[in-house]
């Protein structure tokens, strides 16, 4: 009885520190700020620029904390305040669903794919009602394209990511990233996918070239054009957050995540090992994804609307339809 | 401690907000001039932003025109404290050759509170960089916050 109770202690003491230290929120944080450096080290490099100093995201964070905290007359204070953190929190949950250290995340269940996608939309729900409820004109213009280009990413970005699950038949990430290492024909099957997410991704993130919603040459800020301060903060957390998780979905189901996993004692090291494989193939993704940004200009909303609907659905449609006579023919 | 980090925060990214209050359009190039990639603003951390609310230092041009000084001083309240306010040209310290005409008030700081001159006609691009790193060290100093 007293050997089970330590057991269970120690399990309890894993999963906090699962849940807050590594890969939980403490870790999120600092390579969120991380990946935001790297996102503006790479660009200005790209422009033959010096970039920022290394700690830049940080001290920005930390400076827009300790400024004032403005709310608008105009502003719905509640909802003002309340749609960073519903973005932010929604991030942070999808995060732990992530197989990161081995191939099962925190809670592994059939349909947590769904799940961790559903919670990725909600971001930009809250990016909507923050500046919808903003009071300003400017606000609520980018609030309401937001709004409207959710479809023209989102349809590509769900169904996209759904093929290796087509292929595999499991709806559950575990299980996606053990048949995919298995079966390493599926990267060859799914590579049209992986680009068309990648793009999707893109335009989640609002990053050039589908950075439509805030366009600072048209609409100043779009719907941050009010937030100030703290509020500010947490949303350019909750983007750096969300380009981080979005950039780990990918890697977890095109590029099979965390494995191969190597099998070492004790467990610790394996895990170790599998957090750094899958660090290595989200830099990769997020790498790609800053090389798209600095590559590109500004879209109008029609063209984006446009090319989604002519070439990013009928592409994943091709590609959906090869999963099926893939999984037709008797699997691979 | 807590307060040396902000500090430090504070002087490692001063976003600024551009505004012209009536210049030629001179100083405003030089402005632009001085964020090119040749000079990169963002190695100390500059970036140009649109909006007031999320800016910490107003970097604004030229004389104060009587249309201009309510606009003028909107924005400077919509900014959120702590803020700065740099000037640059020779007409936004002191009306310059527009001094005394009938639509001028005169310099910025006949409106709002002013932090830093950077006189030229205009200036050079670099002098409009080292007047905002000047600032910077002031604000490390000791100054005000
Ligand atoms: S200082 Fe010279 S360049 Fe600048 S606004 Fe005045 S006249 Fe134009």
């Amino acid at each position: 009885m007293v050997c089970r109770k330590g057991v269970e202690s120690i399990d309890i003491l894993l999963t906090l520190l699962y849940l807050f230290i590594f890969p939980g929120f403490i870790f999120l944080f600092a390579f969120s700020l991380f990946t935001e450096y790297l996102d503006r080290k790479i660009y200005a490099r790209m422009q033959r620029r010096v970039g920022p100093p290394f700690l830049q995201p940080f001290a920005d964070l930390v400076k827009l904390s300790a400024k004032e905290d403005v709310v608008p007359e105009n502003a719905e204070r509640f909802m003002f305040t309340a749609a960073p953190i519903i973005g932010l929190a929604a991030i942070f949950a999808a995060f732990l669903y992530l197989p990161i250290v081995s191939s099962t995340g925190l809670h592994s269940f059939n349909g947590d794919l769904i799940v961790v996608l559903y919670l990725l939309t909600i971001p930009t729900l809250a990016m909507f009602l923050g500046g919808w409820y903003s009071g300003n004109v400017f606000g609520q213009k980018g609030g309401m394209r937001v709004a409207s280009l959710l479809f023209s990413y989102e349809i590509p970005f769900f169904l996209t990511l759904l093929t290796p699950a087509l292929i595999e038949g499991s709806w559950k990430m575990a299980d996606i990233v053990t048949f995919e290492i298995t079966h390493p024909l599926v990267f060859i099957i799914s590579f049209l996918g992986f680009v068309i997410g990648l793009i999707a991704l893109q335009g989640k993130l609002e990053r050039l070239p589908f950075d439509i919603p805030e366009a600072e040459t048209e609409i100043v800020a779009g719907p941050l054009v009010e937030y100030s301060g703290r509020r500010l903060a947490l949303f350019r957390l909750a983007r750096d957050a969300e380009m981080v998780v979005g950039a780990g979905l990918l890697a977890v189901v095109f590029l099979a995540g965390p494995e191969p996993i190597v099998h070492l004692e004790p467990v610790y090291l394996s895990w170790i090992v599998g957090a750094l494989v899958f660090l290595a193939k989200t830099l990769f993704v997020i790498f790609l994804l800053i090389l798209i940004k600095s590559a590109v200009a500004r879209i109008r909303t029609d063209q984006m609307i446009s090319f989604a609907y002519k070439w990013l659905i009928p592409l994943t449609l091709v590609q959906i339809f090869i999963a099926i006579i893939v999984r037709f023919l008797g699997g691979i | 401690m807590f307060k040396g980090l902000v500090k430090w925060a504070r002087i490692k990214s001063p976003w600024i907000l551009h505004m012209n209050c009536g210049s030629c359009n001179g100083c405003d190039i030089e402005i632009l001039a001085a964020l090119i990639p040749r000079l990169d603003a963002e190695r100390f951390g500059v970036l140009l932003k649109g909006s007031p609310r999320h800016a910490d230092v107003l970097v604004c041009t030229g004389p104060v025109t009587k249309q201009m000084k309510e606009r003028l001083k909107r924005v400077y309240d919509q900014m959120p404290e702590p803020k700065f306010v740099v000037v640059v040209g020779q007409c936004g310290s002191s009306g310059g050759i527009y001094q005394g005409a009938y639509g001028v008030e005169g310099g910025i700081d006949k409106v709002i509170p002013v932090n830093a001159y950077i006189p030229g006609c205009p200036p050079r691009p670099d002098a409009i960089a080292d007047g905002l790193i000047k600032l910077l060290a002031s604000i490390a100093k000791g100054g005000n916050p």
